[in-house]
Formats: structure tokens, sequence, C-alpha cells
């Protein structure tokens, strides 16, 4: 049979070895275990995890990766094996982070956090004349309605007791129809596996933390996996029977997805809009049912944060350029921050490229998957219409990931033949082996298949161990010790309504708790004049931007370890310019230091004439 | 109908009626918590797909052009339908969440009532039924 023909026939009276492929599995599970158990994550440098990672991490990675493929390639295998194997690297990956760290990563889950605390405190939406430009969350609310509901519903304190575990909850979600959309084109047991491997270790973009759009790209590769399967042409297809049934399934996806995200139901658009390209699965239903209920909302829920952002989104469409751009602020500084961006990038790089290889090569294959194709280039659109705010590149890359990785999977794998070239070769050949090459015009088929295993063995080791770098090489910003966690609750508790925190950048724990009653002003957000002013004169400037707190709100001024690693690596403030405003700050009579600990300081600024 | 296929159409309602006496049990408690999850992640769309589910299979599936295994068509279904649980279950929490808390009337409690009434409801209507019998679930050749 064509996808398959060059796998070896079964042996039988083997039954023993059957099992064999739990030995790599335990074993690389077993080195996680005790890899995590011996790395300390207190003292992290630039390299973030990286370097701090047990050398067992990396070998049991080896283990793990190498035992998939030659499992994978097996065809005496289960199809449970890949599926072991690629349960295992989802621990290794997702996981990891969350076992390590004592307290939840990235502020971006902190401030999702934030807005689910204050559903909870609000009880109802707000809009921007009460809580300013968070009301952007009560606009597209799903997400953290669903998370308040789950946090009374489990009885904890707030989302941060579980949201340390999300990237591994979202990364198997996204299992179910990644699987379906590449069973729809192949039924190549190492094809679809190897595609769902490349998917994940490409995957570093970082959105498979506690935030909506990590729900919204389930959803979105969810209602894909239906069209592609369910809809079509009729006449060619499968007719209209049934539509309205899965209509009404398609609807509820793209419901939760239009109430809880702004940019996927844009993707998922043009993708829809991609796929009706295929004369095959030429069906507007699902397009019009996506772009009716996304302009529903975005005319009436979404209305106030549209109306407001409108001029901004369409200056930038067609600035391709400033919509690929990063801003200040995301320039990669130091060794470590250098060295983890460019392995992002390589990774990225490499499995574009194997995407590339692998559709020039696989001809057969290209055109049987051609909607996945399409799919995959059909984010690309995206960068001409926004910047996402100077995330447009990486969002694009995740949407693209699904198609790109099943078309690189493709290039490790040998070429696929119809049915009639592979009778063909089948009668042209000694016809022990129907695909064995002709003698005298290729290598012989022991080493052709040493090629075949060593060769996209190696590359899978490479993205494998390249994920670690650009997934986790920014753990130094992302990861705020429980003492950061314990002074930033400690100034919250103390915070009269009405006050305001001013702090160098927004990166650190519960930066946006009781935002509807506590202001923020983070001064390296603000012209580059008044930072260079800020660092000037420190204690005097800040003082002057503090002044207008009302009573009985006060002025607070935070650093933390978390400010100072986002600023150093970014190529903001370096870490003596921070010190040296702490110092400014921590000896001037304007202010008093009110709470301080081994992660950072807090200083109130005095009043005026006022008793203290 | 048999015992067996009752039992599989009530686990669901029984499911989010465990999940709201569970409520009574501790904040934070490892069993409270298995309740709430495992009715939120599946409990929704199990009913609902059950409920469609003899209508959503009228109309045939799309699959790879080529094939060897009698099993694979199958084994996509079922992962289809579990991939549907999942998200029917998802999309129903957060869609039903959002209502009541746009309304004012949000609370954990009202957001599990709601989901396990929808359940109960939908375990207990005549399954949805197309306007022809099945035909076989995945075309053969039928990608391009």
């Amino acid at each position: 049979m064509t996808d398959l023909s060059d796998l070896p026939p079964v042996r039988p009276g083997r039954r023993t070895l059957a099992a064999w492929p739990a030995v790599p599995l335990l074993a690389a599970l077993a080195l996680w275990v005790y890899a995590v158990r011996h790395t300390d994550v207190s003292r992290l440098d630039d390299f973030g995890l990286v370097t701090a990672l047990h050398p067992g991490f990396w070998a049991g990675l080896v283990v793990l990766t190498a035992g998939f493929w030659f499992t994978v390639r097996d065809p005496r295998r289960s199809g449970g094996w890949p599926a072991a194997y690629v349960l295992g690297l989802l621990l290794m990956e997702r996981a990891t982070q969350a076992v390590l760290y004592p307290t939840p990563l990235y502020a971006w889950a902190w401030k999702h956090d934030g807005v689910v605390e204050h559903l909870l405190t609000a009880g109802g939406l707000q809009t921007a004349d009460r809580i300013g430009d968070m009301a952007v969350y009560d606009q597209w609310p799903g997400f953290f309605a669903a998370q308040a509901a789950l946090v009374r519903l489990l009885g904890v304190e707030s989302a941060a007791v579980y949201m340390a575990w999300w990237p591994l909850v979202s990364s198997l979600m996204l299992l179910l129809p990644l699987l379906l959309i590449y069973r729809t084109f192949t039924e190549d047991r190492r094809l679809i596996w190897t595609a769902v491997w490349l998917f994940y270790v490409a995957n570093w973009v970082g959105q498979d933390y506690f935030s909506p759009q990590s729900v919204a790209f389930v959803l979105h590769l969810g209602v894909l996996a239906v069209v592609l399967r369910r809809y079509g042409r009729s006449g060619e297809g499968p007719g209209r029977q049934g539509q309205a049934v899965w209509t009404a399934v398609v609807g509820v996806m793209v419901v939760t997805i239009v109430i809880s995200h702004q940019l996927t139901p844009g993707m998922l658009v043009v993708s829809l809009l991609a796929l009706c390209l295929v004369r095959r699965y030429r069906d507007w239903v699902p397009v019009v049912t996506t772009v009716v209920i996304f302009l529903a909302w975005c005319l009436t829920a979404a209305l106030p944060f549209l109306s407001a952002a409108l001029p901004d989104m369409i200056r930038s469409v067609g600035d391709v350029g400033g919509n690929v751009a990063t801003g200040y602020g995301t320039t990669p500084t130091g060794t470590g921050a250098v060295a983890t961006s460019w392995a992002a990038r390589l990774l990225s790089g490499s499995v574009l490229l194997l995407a590339v290889a692998g559709v020039w090569r696989q001809r057969v294959l290209r055109h049987r998957a051609m909607p996945l194709l399409l799919v995959a280039a059909a984010p690309l659109l995206m960068v001409v219409a926004s910047s996402y705010g100077s995330e447009m590149i990486f969002r694009v890359l995740m949407f693209m990931l699904p198609g790109v990785a099943f078309f690189a999977a493709a290039a490790l794998l040998p070429e696929v033949r119809t049915l009639a070239a592979e009778a063909g070769a089948g009668a042209r050949g000694t016809g022990a082996t129907p695909s064995a090459p002709a003698a005298g015009r290729r290598p012989s088929l022991p080493a052709r298949r040493g090629t075949r295993v060593g060769g996209p063995l190696l590359v899978l080791l490479a993205g494998t161990l390249a994920f670690v770098p650009s997934y986790s090489g920014k753990d130094r910003i992302n990861y705020f010790p429980p003492q950061e966690v314990a002074l930033v609750r400690q100034l919250f508790d103390r915070a009269a309504e009405g006050s305001t925190v001013v702090a160098a950048n927004r990166n650190y724990p519960l930066a946006y708790a009781s935002y509807g009653t506590i202001d923020h002003y983070w001064f390296l957000d603000d012209d580059r004049r008044h930072v260079d002013e800020i660092v000037r004169d420190p204690a005097a400037t800040l003082a002057r931007d503090m002044a207008g707190v009302e009573r009985p709100g006060r002025a607070y001024f935070l650093l933390t370890q978390g400010q100072v690693a986002n600023s150093e690596m970014n190529g903001q403030l370096t870490g003596a310019q921070l010190d040296r405003i702490r110092k400014s700050v921590a000896g001037s009579e304007l202010f008093r230091l009110v709470a301080e600990n081994s992660a950072g300081v807090v200083y109130e600024l005095r009043r005026e004439g006022g008793a203290e | 109908m048999t015992p067996q296929e009752l039992v599989v159409r009530m686990l669901p309602p029984f499911g989010g009626w465990l999940a709201l006496a569970a409520l009574a049990l501790p904040g934070g408690s490892p069993l409270r918590g298995a309740a709430v999850a495992v009715f939120l992640a599946a409990g929704p769309g199990a009913a609902l797909v059950g409920l469609c589910g003899p209508a959503l299979h009228v109309r045939s599936a799309r699959g790879p052009v080529e094939r060897r295994d009698p099993d694979f068509a199958r084994r996509s279904d079922l992962l289809e339908r579990l991939m549907l649980i999942v998200l029917l279950s998802t999309g129903a929490v957060m869609i039903v969440a959002t209502v009541l808390i746009a309304t004012h009337a949000f609370s954990g409690q009202r957001v599990l009532l709601a989901l396990t009434l929808v359940t109960t409801i939908a375990a207990f209507c005549p399954r949805l039924r197309g306007a022809s019998p099945p035909t076989p679930r995945t075309q053969k050749g039928s990608a391009p």
C-alpha cells in the first residue's frame, strides 16, 4: 500500500519484544523524575532553566526522542506506544516548570489571575469609565468567567493555585483536534505522530499558559477538524445531510472562541476562506457562520473597545514592517537572552524549512493534503492586517504550525506514492519489496535505511532539545520566587483605595491585583526622555510623578527582581541603573521604606506637611 | 433501550449532580476538585454529543485517499466524538459563565446547576435523528 509501502513486512513470533518501547519510555521518565528532584531554581542566570536543569533531564529527552523514533517507525507496534511517548514528551516539556517552581510563571498569567479576581469581586462586567484599559477583558470575558466559576467550584483562594499546570492541560487538549486533522489526510501512523511531535517541540511561542488564547487555539483547531472532515461541496463530498446539526456544533465552538479572544476569530476566518480555494472543500456555511457570530459580538459587546481601537487598527493595515516589528523593550540583551532567542529562531526556521522541503519532495502528499497547506499559509495574511501589540509574528507562527509540522514530518519520512506508481514499481522491481530501488541506480537498502533512520533522528533530537532554551530560556524573567509574591501581596494588603503603585515595568506577580481600585505607573513604558530624567535624578523625578495621588490613597514605589531581570534582558535599563534608582529613593527624605525582602523593596512617598 | 445504554445516557447528569453534592466538601479537597473537573470537562459535551450523535453520523466523514486499516475510520470517528465531548463541554462552561456574569447573576453554584440542568434535559430528550439512515461513516477515496 502506498503510504506505508516502505515498511518492512511484519514478522510473526516476536511477541516477546512487543513491550520493548516501554524500556526507553520508562528510562526517560525515570531520568526526568531524578532530574527535577536535583534541579535548583533558586539562582537562575540569563539562560533561565537551561543551565539550572540537571543533566539527567537532557539525557531523558534524548532517550525519549530516540525511543519515539524507533517505536513510531516499527509497524509491529500498536498506535498506543507513539501516543504514550507524546504524553511523555508533554510531561517533560510542559509540566517541568510546574513541578520545579513553587509559584506560577509569567506576569501575563498573573495578570489573567487578576482579571478573574476582578470578575469575582465585581460580580459583573464593567466598562472603561470604571476600569480604564482593563475593560477590554470584560468585553471578551468567556475564559475569565469560566475560570471564575472554577475557582469558586474548586473552593480555592485563586486561579494561582492551579494555573501553573495550564500549559500541560491546554497542550493535552490540543492533541485531540491535531490528531483528527492529520488523520483526515493520511493513515500513516509515522507521519501522524511525527507531525504531532514536531508540532509540540516547535510550539515554543508560549501561548499555552493560563490565557484565553490557549483555549481559543484548541477550539480553532477543533472547528478546522470538523470542517475538513464534515464539510465540502454537495454532490462530491458528504452532501447536505445532517449539515444543520454540524453547523450548530461548529456554532457553539465559534461562539466560545468569539466571546473569549480577539485574534482567533480573525485567524479562523482567513483559514476557512483559504479552504474555500479548494473546490472539494468549498463550503461557505462555516465561513458565514463564523463571520456572522464574530460581527454580532464586535458590534455589540465588544463595540466600546473596537470603536476606540479602530483608528489604530486601520492605520496598521498594510504596514507589514510595523506589524512585524517587536518594539522597544523587546531586544534580547546579554549572552543568555541572545543565545536563547537565537535557539528559538533557529528552531522555527528549521521547522519551516523542513516543511518547505516536505512540500517540495512529497508530490503526492502535497496534492492530497492541499487544504492543510492552505490552512498553514493563511495566517500569514494577518501580518498585513495588524501588529497585535508587536506580537503578530509569533501568533502567526503558532497558527501556521499545525500545517507546517505535518509537511515538516513528511520531509523526514519516505516518499508517499500513489497506488498506480506503487503497482508499476512492484512490477519492475524484484517483487520482494514493492518499493525496493532498482540495483545500480540507488544505494543498497540497508545503507538507505540507515540514512533514513539516522538523519531524521538527528533532526528530531535537535528540535526536541532546542525547545528547552526556546521555551524556558527566559525563566529568569518569568519566574517570581515566593518572596517576590509575598512582598507584592504585602503592598496590596496595605494600599488603600485610590493608591498608585509605581514600578519600572509590569513584570512582577499580582501586578494587576485590585486594578479596579489601585492605579499603576510603569515608568519604562513612558517617553524615553522622561526615563532619562528618572535615571538622572531618580528620587526627585519619581516623587514629582507620584505627587498627584489623593487621600486616602498613597503612592508606593515598588522594585523587584522580576522587574530588574525584564529590564536588563530586554535592553531597557541595566541592573546598575535600576540599583542607582533604588539607592536614590532609599536615601531620599521624600520616601520611607515600608517593606523589604530578598526579592525587592517597597517605599511610600511621604506626604508634604502631613503626619506619617 | 438496553440497561447499558440507559447507564451511559444517565452518566453525564449523574456526574453533574455528583459535582453539586461534592460542593459540600471543604474547598480545595481533591474529591471535590475531581468531581467538579471531570463533569466540567466532559459532562455537558457528552450529553450534547449523545443527543445529536445519530444526526451527526448521517453526514459521512472525509478520510485519507487510500486505506488499509479497516478500523482507521472507526477510530477517527471515536476520536472526533471525544474531541467534541471536550470542546462542547468547554464551550458550555464558558458560555453559561459569561451569560451569568453579564447578567450580574453569577455564582459558581449557579454555573454548575445550570450546566447540570442542561445535561439532564439533554439526557432525557429523544435523540436527534437525520433525514436518512446513516451511510458509511468515512467515504473511501473522498480526499483529492
